[in-house]
């Protein structure tokens, strides 16, 4: 029983390597690799790659980083043999002296599992430092990046990724708001329950499913670096268009422009690509104000079904007080307030702008959208409690 | 190699199923450590056949819940029989039994009909596989209930009772990613990711299940599948497309590629439109070397 409680501080180690790499490994998952490795043979590095592989791993993206992470692990020399001898190989000096070999079956898979264990322990020992476990690749990296980053000629690739995620999520949350047949189906359970007494069925019984749209107000900041990370969440949202009911988008740098009507044809791509026509060029933002401009003049497009999505990095020349007061007005009246800001998804950032500080309090929630993981990640955000 | 993981291997071997390790592996602990599998991957890599083989392995029966937009709790768990019902009241009408009587006498277990999820749970004897395939086409709500029936193993029908499994089922999820799965049903499940296979098990695969298939053929036919695969179409086929072809060419008795044969029977291996354009354009562009060239 020994072996299975090392096991077990193997496993919590593993599991800590894999979360710094940001895979969601719960202590259950990793109360089965233990299970699971008493399953297979120890030895067998392919073995222990794969049993940990299925459970450790819950999604096809996660596999990239897994087997970086069970690289840098478990990591005895893989040139002195794949198996049973590299392994032997990489432990022998500190593992068997002690500890003769005791006969029968049952000893000697203990021992193996002993030996195996030693490279566990290993790993486990640096935990004052990080384990290095080496740079990411291909679509992972795509997803994680920030979008300023990408050179110009992937910008396409990443654009066309966005869609397809979108699309995927929109599927999830859009059947569950599928209109149905007028008054909905028969529930023939609730009619009999309902007709008992009665010996035939006289009153129906339907059942329906509700049906509430959310509608979507945008408001996006396109001065100067912010037009970027506007145009994929415009991209991203747009593809999420049939969830909701409506989606309204402004662009704003000093003034506020409506750009719904530019959006809204068949040819959405040029659309987005004549945004730069309408964008203001006389430099700075005046977030407060163009806030003030839509609380004024497009107020009436939020209610309590609305969600309203302010995607800026704060920096604003105008006076904070206004911006705080009209960020109040608006959610008071909107069912969610979100702002988004690319900078968040630096780790360092702060957010100590005047601007950004004092809008803060009065945000529900608050996000980078600066990658693809993160738009993911807003998607579930976008209803409203 | 463990024996227990070698077995399985060659049993699905012997089911007439080409297997690797990663799959052989992730069986061998869903039966072990009775844990739901989630297996994802494109159409037509084998997903649904893992169960099939996997009930004929441990020679138990094999239920399928066919996933579908709109599937709710009662279509998969029970459902009363309701013209049944109607008829029992309507003969009991002239008899004296009380209004509890009646009642109990239909809604008790002759007029219970079991869906395949409460098939699973009251299954005596050996636990069956149930196969839940297609789990991304049912709706979210669905998925809610499916996790808490999987967490449980029981079933509660307020007219008769709980009902518990003896032996929880083996259970097999597919998933052909429409839709995103939550993660609390991802965090419940092992999981396996089958891709395409490689050249290597593809030619097994074709040698395997296509009856009079030459070697050099099948090389061909499985070295001009992997290029396929890298051009970016539409719709990317999978392994049934390649034994479709292969079937299609050995009963024109043909013994190896050449452009004439291809082009003729492009049909069976994309089934879109503009796939066939685009690949046609390939094949007058690169020629049918490019496509089998990398050939050992």
């Amino acid at each position: 029983m020994a072996v299975a409680r090392d096991l077990t501080r193997a496993m919590l180690g593993f599991g800590a390597t894999l979360r710094a790499s940001g895979l969601p490994v719960t202590t259950g998952a990793l109360m089965d690799a233990v299970r699971a490795l008493e399953m297979v043979d120890l030895m067998d590095r392919a073995q222990v790659y794969l049993a940990l592989r299925t459970v450790l791993v819950s999604r096809m993206e996660e596999q990239p980083a897994f087997d970086r992470c069970f690289e840098a692990f478990w990591k005895f020399q893989a040139d002195d043999g794949q198996g049973l001898d590299g392994l032997v190989a990489a432990v022998q000096p500190r593992g068997s002296e002690e500890e003769p070999p005791t006969g029968g079956m049952e000893g000697a898979q203990q021992k193996q599992a002993q030996i195996a264990l030693e490279d566990w322990d290993e790993g486990e020992a640096q935990e004052g430092e990080p384990l290095e476990v080496p740079g990411q690749s291909d679509r992972e990296m795509l997803m994680e990046h920030d979008f300023s980053t990408f050179p110009v000629e992937q910008l396409d690739e990443v654009a066309r990724l966005t869609v397809q995620i979108a699309k995927r999520l929109a599927r999830r949350v859009s059947r569950r708001r599928k209109p149905t047949r007028r008054g909905g189906v028969v529930d023939l359970r609730r009619s009999m329950r309902a007709n008992l007494t009665r010996g035939e069925i006289i009153e129906l019984r339907r059942r329906s499913r509700r049906r509430r749209k959310v509608r979507l107000v945008l408001l996006c900041d396109v001065s100067g670096s912010m037009d970027l990370y506007s145009r994929f969440l415009l991209q991203f949202l747009y593809a999420l268009q049939n969830v909701f009911g409506r989606v309204e988008t402004f662009t704003f740098a000093t003034r506020l422009t409506r750009v719904s009507e530019l959006l809204r044809g068949p040819s959405y791509k040029s659309a987005l690509r004549r945004l730069t026509e309408v964008r203001d060029w006389s430099g700075g933002t005046r977030i407060g104000d163009s806030l003030r401009d839509f609380n004024r003049e497009w107020g009436h497009l939020v209610n309590r079904r609305t969600i309203v999505l302010v995607l800026s990095d704060g920096w604003d020349t105008g006076e904070p007080e206004v911006l705080a007061q009209e960020m109040l007005s608006l959610k008071r009246r909107a069912g969610r307030v979100i702002w988004l800001n690319p900078l968040l998804g630096n780790p360092s950032y702060e957010p100590l702008t005047r601007g950004m500080a004092a809008a803060l309090p009065l945000v529900d929630h608050f996000a980078a959208a600066h990658n693809l993981a993160s738009l993911r990640e807003l998607a579930g955000h976008l209803t409203i409690r | 190699m463990r024996a227990e993981i070698k077995k399985i291997e060659e049993m699905m071997e012997a089911a007439e199923y080409v297997t690797d390790p990663a799959i052989a592996m992730s069986v061998h602990l869903a039966m072990t450590l009775k844990k739901p599998l989630l297996i994802e991957g494109h159409a037509g890599v084998g997903k649904t056949e893992v169960a099939k083989v996997m009930a004929k392995m441990l020679e138990t029966s094999l239920i399928r819940l066919q996933c579908y937009e709109g599937l709710d709790a009662a279509q998969a768990l029970y459902e009363w029989n309701y013209p049944k019902q109607l008829l029992h009241i309507k003969l009991e009408e002239s008899t004296s039994h009380s209004l509890t009587e009646k009642e109990a006498a239909i809604f008790s277990p002759p007029f219970l009909i079991k869906r395949p999820l409460l098939q699973a749970i009251s299954e005596t004897g050996t636990p069956p596989v149930l196969l839940i395939d297609e789990i991304d086409r049912a709706d979210e709500e669905f998925e809610a209930f499916l996790l808490e029936v999987l967490s449980e193993f029981q079933v509660t029908i307020p007219e008769i009772g709980t009902i518990k499994a003896t032996q929880p089922p083996y259970v097999i999820l597919t998933s052909n990613r429409i839709r995103e799965l939550s993660d609390a049903l991802r965090r419940r499940c092992l999981y396996l990711w089958i891709d395409f296979p490689g050249f290597e098990k593809e030619v097994r695969i074709v040698t395997r299940k296509v009856p009079g298939v030459n070697e050099r053929l099948a090389r061909e036919i499985s070295r001009f599948m992997e290029t396929v695969r890298t051009i970016r179409l539409a719709k990317v086929p999978g392994v049934a497309e390649t034994l479709d072809w292969a079937q299609a060419l050995t009963s024109l008795h043909a013994d190896h590629l050449d452009e004439e044969l291809v082009a003729e029977t492009l049909g069976c291996v994309v089934k879109d439109a503009d796939d066939v354009k685009r690949l046609k354009r390939e094949l007058t562009t690169g020629g049918i070397a490019r496509f089998v060239a990398a050939q050992s």
